[in-house]
């Protein structure tokens, strides 16, 4: 296979999606094998096409094909794709996370009814990904966007019979698609001024400055709307966190490799243009440290083991959007990698634990758990200490890369805010450990009927564990030439002005990471350690608005549904009324009541007698007549 | 002989095959129901055949105007002279899109009027002569037969609803009829004075657009009766603010009527304004497509916005496909290739798509006797193919890639934006909200607890799966593999009096 046939890798499994869809509920084990089989085949394509990227002449590509699709006169659509640094990248992650979560639902979704159907859409699902990533243009990418959007909602809803389910799915939905809306423009935006859907004929358009500046910032700033809904950056968060409704698998591949991270790609790909347009760069910086510093405290206060991830989450996406203001969309995405891996293993151990105890993810009633889940709990720790960003862990070199860009770009500031949001990462992770494994028990019902889970649960979270280990070490050069790789990370992707750069440890900044990942990991062991909980306990009631504030998530929920009940709503029943009372029964009803009306009255003119009409004929003379002497005289 | 007058038989065939059933039809005895069903199922069949031919049959490339039959009928009398009035049938790229979505929908709404007890005869016989209607008024090249055949379609819908409908049946057909006539009214007005500037003694469309584009008819002219033409035709197409007929038309309107008239009649008033106003009035088209696009954004913005509260899945419908039908009169009023290609790709698609709705409406709503969305909850698990095929049509009614709505939609927008890029954005906000009033209906009606009282609904039935099953086989091709619409709407649209590239 060659790289042109890249396609195979969305298609296999997209095939996949209609047979289990159709045929799934009479497969022995609603063909889950089947799904398994396609992505690992898709996992497997993706070394073909890493290997063909590297037998190119720079180790650069790109490879391309495209066909044409439709034309309308000089309005001709192609499709096609797209093959470099980034593509292949993103080709890893996102099957290497979905194998694993496909081998591991085997095991967490045993049993549960529509198990067919879920594993067809979540081909479906890894399809339109690794479509999005691929699509040389953007309208390609806008249909593959969407229908990430659509498997999201189905998947989310999965348990639709649960109000909670269909209502999460619902504003998972909307809300991204609000921010489409804003792609949409963006797009077309794009196309107007340059004539073409083509990803890089924009690029290069908008390098060469056939785009006026305000023009160019408008309509990367739409475009970044869509990127913002997808990848749940403040305004647009609050869908993610309710994704949780979904089965947790689910929630791994959301929160790992498909749906949220497409928004930070989208933005990783079309950086050159976001570095023409003259403060682009900042808007996305800004966006995501308020992201990251907010999402941070929010998880502070959270109990839910699910909820904290989710908020962890957000807060990463914030980050990489931080590393992208930097202009190098390999710092970007080294942070989406090194992300994927450990959020994906937090999400299934987190999934392990809800498994092993029944449906419990409140942090109130777990506790303990290590020496019952020793392989999960094993796991989690690894996890826990990449994403809090201890040395020598994936999170940790990834991270380091962020401040070090984000001080030269945009100065210290930037970095102090960052600084703050990670410190809080390392404090939540933690307390999300220790309340979770350590400890005693809070709930000893729950401790005693907890088990470890099987094989085919605890063998990806081996796998992702080992790679959120190692993943952080691409960052070496040394360790990118083993790989076959140009080089580290930095030098198989990075913006053409600014070149491959070898990666070069700062002692400084690593050791600020450091410190900040100490203090955030030794106040939660204070406050929480051996079930000292009464500590936080106490500052949550000294400071009840600001526990308040965190816990209820700065009051976004209520403030949206505030705006859609008496705004969106509101607006509905108006536009409603208008139309019942106003343009139809006053126009339409009304004018056929005048009708009506006139005719019962001039029906008394015809009375049917003859002397009447007589009268009526005689006057009628004696009227013209009159008429005729006063117009002629 | 040749090809081009065989096909032009195939046509004829195609608009005379329904009234050959409906005069079948008179002559069955009424208590006859199986025979009645068997011989609408069989015309549905082959008029959906033949019209599945012309589309694949119109050369792509070849003259514009394809596949015609000219009968003389009346000429060179009184006010009449050469070609005076013509049985003249031809298809175009837009017709011949038109033509495929009329057959399809035909047969997809005979089938689902398979379960029709009362005086099915009768029904079926108003059904075929309203069809006859609509193929007849896309085919025609002559503008007297046009009218005629508008007319033949417009007319049986009053007791097509006055008979077979629910829910304040006579208010709404009433209401329906005479809005239309009423539209009729601006349009025959139209076509005589169009008829008296030109004088030439023809109502010989080809003849009369040649006169529209070389200043015979004068612009002066044209700027006054365009609006007759775009006001008549777009009472039928829902052109806000004569739309009101619609959500209570479709409300009262039994399930096949529903389907054929939303689903297709609606866009004989989208094609109105295409032959009459663009074709036939250029000058007028030019001076007031800005107007039309503000009432079509109106529409659009304002059908979805009043979709989000309606509890009634009828008047979500019917407020939607306001919606879409803004959507159209959007993508007319751009005056160029793309705006104009995605106004007809979304005349396909709506009326797919809105059949289909109906389809799974009626489906319901026969055993439920209710169309109240608080009613429902959780039918997913006691009918969940139904609920399948509806979320299709929803989905496809949101703008979904990969089904038609995506495809036409898209094409709208990016034409919209060609000139009015704040009006275009608009629309684009629009597309969201259905996403909000479609997704609500499914979280009501199709998830969250399951409510026993409809323990006993049973799941499609297999002539609904066949209807329903055409029908998302043509969303499904056109929101994928869009290129066979394009080519054909795209190289007709090029040639319009007008219209920008």
């Amino acid at each position: 296979m060659g790289a042109e046939q890249a396609w195979l890798l969305a298609a296999i499994p997209a095939g996949v999606f209609f047979v289990l869809a159709i045929f799934g509920r009479a497969l022995p084990r609603g063909g889950d094998y089947l799904g398994v089989a396609a992505i690992g085949t898709s996992f497997l394509l993706s070394f073909f096409v890493l290997g063909d990227l590297l037998s190119t002449e720079d180790k650069l590509g790109p490879i391309t094909a495209s066909i044409e699709w439709s034309t309308i006169g000089k309005f001709e659509l192609r499709q096609g794709i797209w093959i470099d640094p980034i593509t292949v990248t993103m080709f890893g992650v996102i099957t290497t996370v979905a194998l694993m979560v496909n081998v591991f639902s085997i095991g967490y979704m045993k049993g549960e009814p529509r198990y067919y159907w879920f594993f067809a859409v979540l081909q479906l699902f890894v399809a339109s990904m690794l479509m999005l990533v691929m699509a040389d243009n953007l309208l390609l990418v806008y249909i593959s966007w969407e229908l990430v959007g659509v498997c999201s909602f189905l998947l989310i809803g999965f348990y639709w019979e649960k109000r909670s389910a269909t209502e999460a799915a619902k504003k998972a939905f909307i809300t991204t698609r609000v921010g489409d809306v804003g792609l949409l423009i963006g797009i077309i935006l794009l196309w107007k001024a340059t004539g073409t859907f083509d990803i890089h004929g924009i690029i290069h358009a908008a390098e060469a400055g056939q785009i006026g500046q305000t023009y160019l910032f408008v309509s990367i700033m739409f475009v970044f709307l869509g990127c913002m809904g997808k990848s749940a950056q403040v305004p647009f968060h609050v869908w993610l966190p309710d994704a949780m409704e979904g089965p947790t698998p689910v929630s791994a591949l959301i929160h790992a490799a498909t749906m949220v991270v497409a928004g930070v790609y989208l933005t990783a790909r079309l950086l050159p243009i976001f570095e023409v347009a003259d403060g682009a760069l900042l808007v996305v910086t800004i966006v995501g440290l308020t992201t990251a510093l907010l999402t941070g405290f929010i998880a502070l206060a959270q109990t839910d083991i699910k909820k904290v991830l989710a908020y962890s989450t957000v807060g990463q996406l914030g980050f990489m959007f931080v590393a992208l203001g930097t202009g190098h969309p390999a710092i970007g995405m080294f942070h989406l990698a090194t992300h994927a891996f450990f959020k994906a293993l937090l999400f299934l151990g987190s999934g392990s634990v809800i498994h092993a105890t029944h449906h419990n993810q409140e942090m109130e009633k777990l506790g303990g758990l290590w020496k019952k889940m020793p392989i999960t709990g094993t796991t989690f720790f690894i996890g826990s200490l990449a994403l809090a960003g201890v040395p020598p862990l994936a999170g940790f070199w990834s991270k380091d890369e962020i401040f070090v860009a984000l001080n030269d770009k945009w100065g210290l500031w930037a970095v102090l805010i960052l600084a703050l949001a990670a410190t809080m990462t390392a404090f939540y992770t933690t307390r999300l450990f220790i309340r979770t494994f350590m400890g005693k028990p809070m709930d000893k019902h729950v401790h005693d009927h907890t088990h470890e889970s099987g094989y085919v649960m605890t063998g990806p979270l081996m796998f992702l564990a080992f790679l959120a280990v190692t993943a952080g070490f691409v960052v070496f050069h040394s360790v990118g030439k083993g790989l076959g790789l140009p080089g580290g990370i930095t030098e198989f992707i990075f913006a053409e002005h600014h070149g491959p750069h070898e990666y070069e440890i700062d002692w400084g900044f690593a050791a600020a990471s450091v410190v900040m990942a100490t203090i955030g990991i030794f106040a939660a062991g204070w406050m929480y350690w051996g079930n000292s909980i009464e500590r936080s306990t106490a500052l949550a009631e000294r400071n009840p608005g600001i526990y308040q504030m965190f816990k209820r998530k700065f009051y976004f929920d209520e403030l949206y549904q505030a705006v859609i009940d008496r705004g969106v709503l509101g607006f509905s029943y108006v536009v409603s009324w208008f139309d019942r009372y106003v343009v139809n029964d006053t126009g339409v009803d009304g004018s056929a009541q005048i009708t009506g009306f006139s005719g019962g009255v001039l029906k008394y003119l015809q009375t049917g007698r003859v002397p009447n009409y007589a009268m009526a004929i005689a006057l009628g003379v004696v009227g013209l007549t009159v008429a005729g002497l006063v117009v002629r005289g | 002989m040749s090809l081009e007058e065989a096909q032009g038989y195939v046509v004829l065939a195609t608009l005379a095959v329904p009234l050959l059933a409906a005069f079948a039809l008179v002559l069955t005895p009424g208590r006859e129901k199986m025979l009645v069903r068997y011989i609408s199922a069989v015309t549905g069949a082959i008029v959906c055949g033949l019209s599945i031919y012309i589309f694949a049959a119109y050369q792509v490339g070849g003259d514009q105007v394809q596949m015609t039959l000219r009968w003389a009928w009346v000429e060179n009398t009184a006010f009449l002279g050469e070609n005076g009035i013509t049985l003249y049938l031809a298809v175009d790229g837009i017709s011949a899109t038109m033509a495929l979505l009329t057959g399809v929908v035909a047969f997809a709404g005979a089938l689902a009027a398979w379960k029709l007890d009362f005086r099915n005869k009768d029904f079926y016989i108003l059904y075929w002569t309203l069809l006859a209607g609509v193929f007849g008024t896309f085919f025609s090249y002559d503008l007297f037969f046009f009218f005629f055949f508008y007319e033949l379609a417009v007319m049986p819908l009053y007791l097509l609803i006055g008979v077979w409908g629910s829910t304040r049946k006579e208010y709404g057909a009433a209401k329906l009829t005479l809005m239309l006539v009423g539209g009729s009214v601006l349009i025959w007005i139209g076509i005589f004075a169009v008829f008296h500037e030109a004088n030439l003694g023809t109502f010989d469309m080809e003849k009369l657009w040649a006169a529209g584009s070389d200043g015979t008819l004068s612009p002066t002219f044209q700027k006054t009766f365009f609006p007759f033409m775009v006001i008549g035709c777009g009472v039928l197409a829902a052109l806000w603010p004569f739309h009101t007929w619609s959500p209570d038309g479709h409300m009262s309107a039994p399930t096949a009527v529903s389907m054929v008239h939303a689903g297709v009649l609606m866009k004989l008033g989208a094609f109105g304004i295409i032959r009459l106003g663009i074709q036939l009035m250029p000058e007028g088209a030019e001076f007031w497509m800005p107007g039309l696009m503000v009432l079509g954004v109106i529409g659009a913005v304002y059908g979805a916005t009043a979709a989000l509260t309606q509890r009634d899945f009828k008047l979500i419908s019917g407020y939607s496909s306001v919606s879409h039908m803004g959507y159209v009169l959007m993508g007319l009023a751009t005056m160029n290739e793309i705006g104009i290609t995605g106004a007809v790709l979304q005349m396909f698609s709506h009326g797919v798509m809105t059949a289909l709705v109906f389809l799974m409406i009626g489906a319901l709503y026969d055993q439920a006797h209710t169309r109240d969305l608080k009613d429902f909850g959780g039918i997913a698990k006691v009918m969940p193919l139904w609920v399948i095929f509806y979320a299709i049509a929803g989905l496809a009614n949101v703008g979904l890639p990969g089904f038609s709505g995506f495809t036409a939609e898209f094409h709208i927008f990016v034409g919209t934006f060609q000139t009015y890029p704040v009006f275009g954005a608009l629309a684009i906000f629009a597309a969201a909200l259905a996403a909000a009033y479609m997704l609500r209906m499914f979280g009501t009606v199709f998830f969250g607890p399951f409510n026993p009282r409809w323990s006993d609904l049973k799941d499609l039935t297999p002539l609904e799966r066949l209807s329903g099953g055409m029908l998302i086989a043509s969303i499904v091709v056109m929101g994928v593999w869009w290129a066979p619409f394009t080519d054909r709407v795209g190289a007709t649209v090029m040639l319009l009096p007008g219209v920008a590239s």
